[in-house]
């Protein structure tokens, strides 16, 4: 009777869990949920597991088992207080070696991205990074299903999906906000196994000397429910004062597409695309963007989207579930003055 | 402008630096490599062509005195020119053909080959870095080292550390003769009376349906045709249609101060030029694939620049080598380029740059057809615009007369010598007519 | 003496890909190759070190022989040496064959010349995985940083390499021992525009070639290419257009109108319901 384990790690920073973390369990669930029956035909189990590392982080441990981790493998100790590449790798390579799981997944974040390589090679296994699928399924040739992870290449002009076949565990980082949040389950139970590694700061090797945090608001938008995005078609950097309007009408923020980036029109945080972030915002609104690949897939998946361009050929509406073709300096004000009447005939 | 008296010791050293790997600057740099000269040919852009642009056709006689077997070398040429001539465009939306096809025009290899420079420069350019000759991309000269006594021992680029020594520079920088006035060849820059911009675009159609627009039985033949008359909203310009392979290049050539005094945007005018119904056809449903425009300079005799001074000579469009009635500018530039490398060969072995030697390159150049033609056409660049019945009067009774003609059947014959003789006189009197006559002559002839 | 090594990457200008319509595939041709930006960068960093330091810089590059001419471009960077690791049974090879092939070269290298800092830019724009420098880092044993964008000191004697690394929450000063390997972003350093000397230098420079029977290093053939490498390509294909939603032009039913229907789809889907809140 073994035990098939769907891994996935819990990130976290300054005792802060990064959200993505839970998304990967849910996706871990789904994965498990869809080898249950083969298992069980085989006399095995499924199991979901997240691993976790920092210093005086058991609460997190009991987050990961309300989000539905069946157990959590925890290491806490000071070498793990900050994130540092080898203690981190070293730890995780010695805990997976020992569980064998079967599938391992990793956020895309800088701290995932940093880890997931160093893993990786580590165990001598396959990665597939930045993943926007995932699927386990029969393949020829083998006799469990193996997971098919699908992610966009050249720039997002191909989706192309990866077989990791006789190497384990199969490993895939996924970016935040691909997928969506699990279902939280204030009464879960689970087990939370302490696992003993010891590594020395010397074997640490880094050494982190300062932490420079960045001046001014610092914006997160991957995880905002309306975005207010603005394209090229604002002509120059004002245009985001009346996104700004907008965006706060609806409680929401702003986003930008990569021509505004690049052009010095407003800071990269506020990027939506496939170098910028990607977001699944309950409403996304874009104004003057011409919605090329590079920048749908960073917000294709919002619940609604409303597009507003000039140009009627504009690939945007393509995406969008209603669009307006129409001069966005006239479309935004109204929409500004008839959503403040929305709120007030509610109120 | 920096004096050195001599190269310090690990200074950058070549026989010639060419400047400019256009059609001028690799001929130039080919003829003096092969004779075993250290040759540096330095160009601005990130490989040689890419700044470069014309109608257009290459002729090859041009080709031909500096690489007699070019044909084995795999040029990458675009159609043999087998039908050439003149269109005239009728505001009407009429037109009048007036080409020859075939016979002397079915040699080959052929007298002109349709080209496109993007694809051209580079092969070009790769024959003088075959010949020996070390092609350095992406470095722009921006002025000359010059000795005590002014002669010109090397350049400065742009790059630092950016010193490159040699006794000869020849300067095949382009229209944009910055560097040749720097030498003080030339004490004005260009004058927007003297410059003609060309702009055109490229447009895709499959090999199979420019050869049936065009009556063209395979895609060893092609098109060249000026198009003249109402091409230009009436203002002096001349059209062209050249086939390539697997596109077509339409456009047109104006000076740049008839477009600046008339606020004309090219691309509208472009727009126009390519809805008048003879030209429409023949690019419908075809897929733009290039719109470009470059600048050529059109002063001829009286706007070139002195050819040459000490250590230096300036070859190609640097030097306003352009024939406009005839478009000959790429083979000007190419066989300057060429005389050029041999002066440069001659002051080698000679060990002498001085004026003197470096006057040598003018005597070929007069020896040659390049300053006779210039000479004799000297008078042709305002033509046009001094003349505009040639652009309007004439063409419009050339279609009225032939309009008449071959649509008099029935009516008495002599009645129709009377209406073409009024056709002419009405629009233009007997003895202006005469004038103009002899105008064009002064104009083309050198009269 | 400083020795820094550069990992390069030639890759197509993404930004210029064209799919076939027909085939679904990438069209290749026509599509210029450039080094990797981010790479470019690295490149241009560990030149403005050994500037400071004094030094060589040694580039290596895993990739088919038209690999050579960015190989040469790193010279005209200010590169001194330049290699270029390339032989049929590399091909196919995913980061894990990648990472290990040039683990082995850097290892070759190190034996021979020692290194003090192994430079990556921070991923490929192609591939977009950024993982090959932190599984060449495991397996050499050397620290790794990732996303660099500065280096505020290098200090051979003592050994030791302070850098910024910047997350998505703040900047990091981090110090390493030497040996260590960075990644970098391109604000790193910026591409310098080369001297004179340099560029001359690397249109005559003639890169070496290492292959799996050119007696440089040994490579474990199991390791290598196709065989050395777990994931593989199952299936590829444009990604599926989505059905497109209502369009309203604004000019024709005028600006209120537009957005009074678009905001009552808003309504009906129910999301403008759970922003506001309320009935």
């Amino acid at each position: 009777m073994g035990v098939r384990r769907f891994w996935a790690f819990i990130e976290q920073e300054l005792g802060q869990v990064h959200p993505v973390s839970w998304e990967l369990l849910g996706v871990a669930r789904r994965l498990a949920s869809q080898v249950e029956d083969e298992a069980r035909a085989m006399g095995d189990t499924v199991a979901v597991e997240g691993i976790l590392l920092g210093h005086e982080v058991e609460p997190i441990a009991h987050e990961a088992i309300k989000y539905g981790a069946d157990r959590v493998y925890l290491l806490d100790d000071p070498v793990f207080k900050h994130y540092r590449n080898c203690p981190y790798a070293a730890g995780i390579t010695a805990i997976a070696r020992k569980y064998q799981p079967e599938v391992f997944l990793i956020g895309a974040t800088t701290l995932g991205r940093d880890l997931a390589g160093a893993v990786a090679t580590a165990l001598r296994t396959g990665l597939t990074a930045d993943c926007t699928g995932l699927e386990m399924e029969e393949v020829k040739g083998s006799p469990k299903k193996l997971l098919l992870a699908t992610r966009p290449a050249y720039g997002g002009n191909i989706l192309a999906t990866i077989l990791c076949r006789n190497y384990q565990p199969q490993m895939s980082s996924v970016r935040p906000r691909v997928f969506p949040m699990p279902p939280y389950n204030p009464e879960a139970q689970g087990e939370i196994i302490r696992e003993d590694i010891s590594i020395s700061e010397e074997e640490a090797k880094a050494c982190i000397l300062e932490f420079i945090h960045a001046k001014g608001e610092s914006v997160n938008i991957e995880y905002a429910d309306v975005i207010v995005a603005g394209g090229r078609g604002l002509g120059g950097p004002e245009g985001f004062k009346l996104l700004e309007e907008l965006a706060k009408e609806l409680g929401g923020v702003v986003g930008a597409s990569r021509p505004c980036v690049d052009a010095g029109w407003i800071s990269y945080a506020h990027q939506v695309g496939q170098t910028g972030k990607t977001v699944r915002p309950k409403l996304y609104i874009a104004a003057g963007i011409s919605g090329a690949l590079q920048h749908k897939v960073g917000m294709q998946n919002a619940d609604f989207i409303i597009a507003i361009n000039n140009d009627p050929k504009a690939p945007i509406f393509d995406v969008a579930d209603v669009g307006i073709v129409g001069d966005l300096y006239q479309v935004i004000p109204e929409m500004i003055q008839q959503i403040r009447a929305l709120k007030e005939a509610k109120a | 402008m920096t004096h050195h008296s001599t190269p310090a010791k690990q200074a950058i050293q070549f026989d010639v630096i060419v400047v400019g790997a256009g059609l001028a600057g690799s001929a130039a740099a080919m003829v003096a490599a092969r004779k075993g000269l250290n040759v540096a040919l330095v160009e601005r852009g990130q490989k040689p062509g890419g700044k470069n642009y014309f109608g257009g056709a290459i002729y090859t006689h041009a080709i031909a005195e500096v690489l007699p077997d070019f044909m084995e070398l795999n040029p990458p040429f675009e159609r043999p020119v087998t039908e050439a001539g003149f269109w005239f465009l009728h505001p009407d939306g009429g037109m009048t053909r007036m080409t020859v096809r075939g016979g002397k025009l079915d040699r080959a290899p052929a007298d002109a080959y349709t080209t496109l420079r993007a694809r051209f420069d580079p092969w070009w350019a790769e024959q003088a870095q075959k010949a020996g000759a070390l092609l350095v991309p992406k470095t722009t000269v921006v002025d000359f080292i010059r000795d005590s006594e002014g002669a010109v021992i090397g350049v400065q680029t742009d790059r630092p550390q950016g010193e490159m020594y040699a006794p000869v520079v020849i300067i095949c920088e382009g229209v944009n003769n910055l560097l040749a006035q720097k030498l003080g060849l030339k004490d004005r820059d260009l004058e927007p009376a003297h410059v003609a911009l060309g702009f055109k675009q490229v447009i895709f159609l499959p090999k199979e349906l420019i050869q049936a627009r065009f009556g063209l039985q395979n895609d060893q033949q092609g098109v060249a045709v000026s198009v003249l008359g109402d091409v230009s909203l009436g203002l002096p310009g001349m059209g062209f249609v050249y086939t390539n392979k697997d596109s077509i290049s339409v456009g047109l050539g104006m000076m740049l101060d008839v477009l600046a005094e008339y606020r004309l945007k090219p691309y509208d005018i472009l727009q126009r030029y390519l809805s008048h119904p003879a030209i429409a056809p023949l690019v419908e449903g075809g897929q733009l694939v290039e719109y470009g425009a470059h600048l050529i300079p059109e002063g001829g005799w009286r706007d070139m620049p002195r050819l040459y001074t000490a250590g230096a000579l300036v070859a190609g469009d640097a030097a306003a080598m352009v024939n406009a009635l005839h478009w000959e500018g790429t083979n000007m530039a190419i066989i300057a380029g060429k005389l050029a490398g041999e002066t440069a060969i001659e002051a080698h072995s000679r060990g002498d740059f001085s004026a003197k030697t470096m006057s040598r390159y003018e005597d070929r150049l007069r020896q040659s057809f390049i300053l006779q033609d210039l000479q004799q056409y000297r008078n042709f660049s305002r033509f046009l615009e001094q003349h505009p019945q040639f652009m309007d009067v004439y063409p419009r009774f050339l279609n009225d007369a032939l309009g008449n003609f071959f649509t008099a059947y029935g009516k008495p014959k002599k009645q129709l010598f009377k209406d073409i003789y009024a056709a002419l006189t009405q629009r233009r009197p007997l003895l202006k007519a005469a004038g103009d006559i002899i105008a064009m002559g002064r104009s083309v002839m050198g009269w | 003496m400083f020795h820094a090594l550069v990992a390069i990457k030639q890759v197509p200008d993404t930004t210029n890909i064209r799919i076939d319509p027909v085939t679904g595939t990438l069209v290749r041709e026509g599509v210029p190759a450039i080094m990797n930006p981010y790479d470019a960068h690295a490149l241009a960093a560990a030149v403005e070190w050994k500037r400071k330091l004094g030094g060589k810089i040694t580039v290596i590059s895993m990739g088919p022989p038209a690999a050579i001419t960015s190989l040469r471009e790193a010279i005209e960077m200010g590169a001194d040496r330049s290699i270029l690791i390339s032989d049929r049974k590399f091909g196919g090879a995913d980061t894990l064959a990648t990472s290990y092939t040039l683990a082995q070269v850097i290892q070759a290298i190190h034996a021979q010349d020692p290194i003090d800092v192994v430079f990556f830019g921070k991923q490929a724009i192609d591939g977009d995985t950024a993982q090959v420098g932190p599984g060449v880092a495991v397996r050499l044993g050397w620290p790794i940083l990732t996303y660099t964008i500065g280096i505020r000191n290098i200090d051979l004697e003592n050994r030791r390499l302070v850098a910024e690394r910047k997350t998505e929450r703040w900047v990091e000063i981090v110090e390493v021992p030497l040996p260590a390997a960075l990644t970098c972003e391109k604000d790193i350093a910026p591409i310098p525009y080369a001297p004179l000397p340099d560029l001359l230098r690397s249109l005559r420079y003639q890169p070496e070639v290492w292959t799996t029977e050119s007696g440089h290093c040994t490579f474990d053939p199991n390791q290598i290419g196709i065989k050395g490498s777990p994931t593989v390509v199952y299936k590829q294909g444009t990604p599926p257009l989505p059905t497109p939603g209502e369009k309203i032009n604004a000019r024709e039913i005028g600006t209120a109108e537009a957005v009074r229907h678009a905001l009552d789809k808003a309504v009906a889907s129910g999301v403008l319901k759970s922003i506001l809140g309320g009935a």
